[in-house]
């Protein structure tokens, strides 16, 4: 049976091997001791018979190997004698090996954590059915101008009318809804008020239940609301009682009558309850609280789709000339959850990321070119004893594959613990995080591309030894000769572009800690430090609240409790936070200031704030006075003007006395005194221009949910329990939601940039940690090879300076070219950062000359250490090694 | 003529024609080929050895230690009745192939 005598081979030739190799030997020694018994026999003298039958017979060792290579099971039998020869290769040179591996681990592991993140984030399918026929449409316009802005329900009418593109467009707002009833305490959600056709459009089927109907966003509609399965499973221990059961939102009755499955998040990644928007006939422009949703028809594709939108937008404005350069974006769905800033930040990253598994690599290469000249020798002399070159090709394969899978094993940990530190670095509110997961195609790639530098790299050797004159190698003795000038040169290029590569991610990161730092300079306008200030927002509840006079008692009541607190000095009421919490926005008029025709009057923030509410943040007096207990529902109504407001619209003159009104139905003839001038509050974010905005006293402008803020002696964050129960015990009823300090404000305002600012931090560290590494191998290696030459050199009278000069402006020559490259690819790529920065243009130049000064440092001192052990070389060893 | 290029596969044929009388060593399998070949082929070990270990993996030969004439140990290659087959099998295969070659040659 040949099968089973192949079996046996295999067997014999892989656990029987010495005796194999003992007969072999044996066989052929017979052979050639028989030739030479023929010789002599034939009249030849002993030793010119050996002689002869030597020559006859060919390399012993040769016929050796070539009998190897038939054998079965040679493949696997050579793979593991490369291994264990690969291993001991490894272990004989432990300081390259971790080199190579750690280059590798960083690499790979840092790319693999980065792109699993931005896979899940930027190109997962997303789990609805129509993800990709879905598009958001925004409204952008001067003078609010956010690229994700909102219309008013007369735009909508406007876009409705004229749509050729969509099919059955829907609106949909954001809103924090306080939910409660009899199934547990109040609670305050993300939320959204929807119209009918929303959840058609988005085509998601509920769990149970169904979602809204046609006609449900009529005038006349009931209040209907739709859970979310997290909400369900939270409040209602996921049993389907809920269908047909009344809860509170916001207060009033609505009818549960479906639940969503939690894979469905929009129109925010946290939203979980939607409400049916009822959509009243507008009779005037405002509020813009309004996003568009719609499926593209059959056919038409995004791009269509956004040309025509447009043409409505040139319409919107003939119709309303207050709407200058107006536009109304459309995003894929994707795209409107991301948001305007996150992509282009991850895709950034990514890119950043992916040159530092560029500089790895290179690393890796310049290690493995290192090594080819020393091995070249090692190369010539296992040819010269019989081994085929694609033996040797194989076993140089193999030894690189194995430091590839050392640094992917290794690069696994790394990306394991990377995933865990963007996780912890996630500013909160990246979407799709909970979806990311180590992405098996990232790490293979990555695997993939280490093992071809290795392969690439790795061969070096083999094919230098092909090309070179063995003899010559040979007898070049201690020295590595040709070939190792051509191996010098490319790996002075590897190095150089080291240097300008991570000198480029080092522009990239200064660059955006530089613009953090801006961005934490300011101080959002007040003067109180944020870490005694904490808040939070009430909503009663209860109906009755609704009443101003009720509702009036029951805050004077939340105030004296709050202001009971020990470690609380002082408590006040307020509609709208700094950094980023704007309350309302809307417009008003001037008295005696005419519009121009068809003009509208200007938005700005209007801000309700109660007694105490300046004193408590610490926002300066300019002129005037502030609010007090005296400026109540009946008293004259008055109003405070932001600093920037009374410039803009008051330029030059006394904003004191003047009297402004709230525009727009409903508001009646209520002109406000302007009593006062304070300094500018940041409400639209930090780094967004100061918005003009104008303040009411709570008592005039009431509505029943609002903001706690209270000024603490102390760390204001360990009152947070006692301010709660302590209100909470006025009414079981109350919600207190977004409960925290400014600090935590303030610092979550930032998370987006510092996120940014630490990835990048850590990308261009191991960049400038993997090109130090490639340096100081270079160095160290070219000085070990010229120990000969400087020894010469010190013998004929060179000082210890003279050499460290000579070592140091070899490396000084490598950091300039690589810096001047670097420095002209950092001009041209940082403009990619334009969007991220605050505060530092793209291309400044202070950064560019302090990143080149710094990797210059980094390369000097990388250098030292081989400079000094030259300059530490005796004359008269140096000539002996010879 | 130890020039001669061995074509692929007549190595293990002539291997196997050298063993089909009796058991041989290398040397040995080495004369007998250039004897019955009247000196054409001229096998050297570096070709020899690796054919006799490949074949004898494939079952076709065995192998055995065993005193040569001059009272040296030499492991000697004999048929297996795999290699007998193989033996009958090539044989006609090139019988076959020589036949079509020389009509192909001798065709005008």
């Amino acid at each position: 049976m040949p099968l089973l005598n192949r079996l046996a081979s295999l067997g014999r030739n892989l656990f029987a091997r010495p005796r194999v190799e003992r007969e072999l030997d044996e066989e052929l020694r017979t052979y050639v001791a028989q030739l030479t018994d023929e010789k002599r026999a034939s009249g030849m003298e002993a030793a010119e018979a050996r002689r002869a039958a030597r020559i006859e017979s060919g390399g012993v060792e040769q016929i050796k190997e070539e009998v190897r290579q038939v054998r079965t099971g040679q493949m696997l039998e050579q793979l593991l004698q490369d291994l264990r020869y690969g291993v001991r290769m490894l272990r004989k040179s432990p300081a390259f090996t971790a080199m190579a591996v750690l280059a590798l681990a960083l690499g790979i592991g840092a790319n693999t954590s980065m792109f699993s993140v931005a896979y899940g984030i930027l190109w997962r399918p997303l789990p609805y059915a129509n993800a990709d026929r879905v598009a958001v449409v925004f409204m952008r316009y001067f003078p609010r101008d956010f690229e994700f802005g909102t219309m008013c329900l007369r735009d909508y009418q406007m876009w409705k009318e004229n749509n050729r593109a969509f099919e059955d467009p829907s609106l949909f707002t954001m809103r924090r809804m306080d939910i409660g009833g009899k199934e547990g305490f109040p609670e305050q959600v993300q939320g959204a008020s929807v119209t009918a056709g929303f959840f058609a459009t988005m085509g998601v089927q509920p769990v149970i239940g169904r979602t809204f109907a046609a006609g449900e966003d009529h005038p006349a509609s009931h209040s209907l609301a739709v859970l979310s399965e997290s909400i369900w499973r939270r409040r209602f221990g996921a049993g389907t009682g809920v269908l047909g059961q009344a809860i509170l939102v916001n207060g009033t009755q609505a009818t549960v009558i479906g639940v969503m499955p939690d894979r469905f998040r929009f129109p925010n990644h946290t939203t979980e309850i939607w409400t049916n928007l009822v959509l009243n006939p507008p009779t005037r422009y405002g509020p813009w609280f309004y996003r568009g949703v719609a499926r593209l028809k059959r056919g038409v594709t995004l791009e269509q789709a956004q040309a025509e939108t447009n043409q409505i937008g040139l319409r919107m404005m003939q119709q309303n000339p207050y709407y200058k350069r107006l536009t109304l974006p459309v995003r894929g769905l994707r795209d409107a959850l991301l948001g305007p800033s996150l992509k282009p930040a991850i895709l950034v990253l990514a890119g950043a990321v992916g040159l530092v598994l560029l500089i790895a690599v290179v690393n890796v290469a310049n290690l493995l070119l290192a090594r080819a000249t020393v091995r070249q020798r090692e190369m010539a002399l296992r040819l010269s004893l019989g081994a085929g070159r694609g033996r040797l090709v194989r076993q140089l394969l193999t030894e690189s594959v194995l430091l590839a899978v050392m640094g992917g094993a290794a690069g696994l940990a790394v990306a394991w613990g990377g995933l865990a530190l963007i996780r912890a670095a996630n500013p909160g509110d990246l979407p799709f995080m909970d979806s990311v997961r180590l992405d098996a195609g990232a790490l293979g790639f990555m695997m993939a591309v280490s093992m071809l530098t290795g392969i690439l790299f790795g061969l070096a050797p083999a094919f230098q030894s092909a090309r070179t004159d063995l003899n010559a190698t040979l007898k070049e003795g201690g020295r590595t000769g040709a070939g190792s000038h051509s191996h010098g040169r490319a790996r002075a290029a590897l190095v150089i572009s080291e240097i300008a590569v991570s000198l480029m991610l080092l522009v990239g990161a200064a660059l955006l800690l530089r613009s953090l730092a801006n961005i934490e300079r300011i101080t959002g306008g007040f003067a109180t430090p944020p870490g005694r200030i904490l808040t939070m927002l009430i909503s009663p509840g209860n109906q009755k609240y609704k009443d101003t006079a009720m509702g009036l008692a029951f805050y004077d009541e939340v105030l004296r409790r709050a202001r009971n607190v020990p470690g609380v000095e002082m408590a006040a009421v307020t509609d709208s936070l700094p950094p980023d919490r704007q309350g309302d926005a809307d417009t008003f008029v001037i008295e005696g200031q005419a519009l121009a025709p068809g003009e509208l009057n200007p938005i700005v923030s209007d801000a309700t704030v109660g007694p105490d509410f300046f004193q408590t943040m610490g926002v300066p007096l300019m002129k005037g006075r502030y609010f007090t207990e005296h400026d109540v529902e009946n008293s004259t109504r008055v109003a405070i003007v932001s600093e920037g407001f009374a410039r803009r619209f008051f330029p030059g003159q006394e904003a004191i006395g003047k009297r402004i009104k709230q525009s727009g139905p409903g508001f009646g003839d209520n002109w406000m005194q302007i009593v006062g001038v304070v300094g500018n509050l940041k409400y639209l974010g930090l780094t967004v221009d100061t918005d003009p905005a104008y303040y009411m006293p709570f008592a005039q402008s009431y509505g029943p949910q609002i903001s706690l803020a209270v000024r603490t002696k102390g760390d204001a964050a360990r009152l947070a329990e006692t301010l709660r129960r302590d209100i909470q015990g006025i009414d079981p009823q109350v919600t207190l939601a977004q409960i925290g300090t400014m600090e935590q404000a303030m610092q979550s305002s930032v998370s987006q940039p510092r996120f940014d600012g630490l990835l990048m931090s850590l990308f261009a560290g191991i960049a400038l940690l993997l090109a130090a590494v490639g340096i100081y191998g270079l160095i160290a290696y070219a000085v070990a090879q010229r120990t000969h030459e400087i020894g010469v050199r010190m013998a004929l009278g060179a000082a210890r300076t003279d050499v460290l000069r000579m070592v140091l402006r070899e490396s000084a020559g490598l950091a300039a070219c690589g810096i001047v490259a670097g420095l002209v690819a950092a001009f041209g790529l940082t403009r990619l950062l334009n969007t991220m920065l605050f505060g530092i243009g793209a291309t400044d130049a202070l950064t560019f000359a302090a990143a080149g000064v710094g990797i210059m440092l980094v390369v000097v001192l990388a250098t030292l250490a081989p400079a000094l052990r030259a300059t530490r070389i005796s004359p008269v060893v140096a000539l002996r090694y010879e | 003529m130890p020039a001669t290029n061995l074509l692929q596969g007549t190595l293990d044929l002539l291997i196997l024609k050298a063993l089909a009388v009796n058991e041989l060593h290398g040397l040995g399998i080495s004369h007998r080929i250039a004897q019955i070949t009247s000196g054409t082929f001229d096998v050297k070990p570096g070709s020899l050895f690796p054919a006799l270990h490949r074949m004898e993996e494939a079952g076709w030969l065995a192998a055995t230690w065993g005193d040569s004439e001059n009272k040296r140990r030499a492991r000697y290659y004999r048929l297996t009745a795999a290699g007998r087959r193989q033996l009958h099998a090539e044989t006609q295969q090139w019988e076959t192939i020589a036949l079509a070659m020389a009509n192909a040659l001798r065709a005008s």
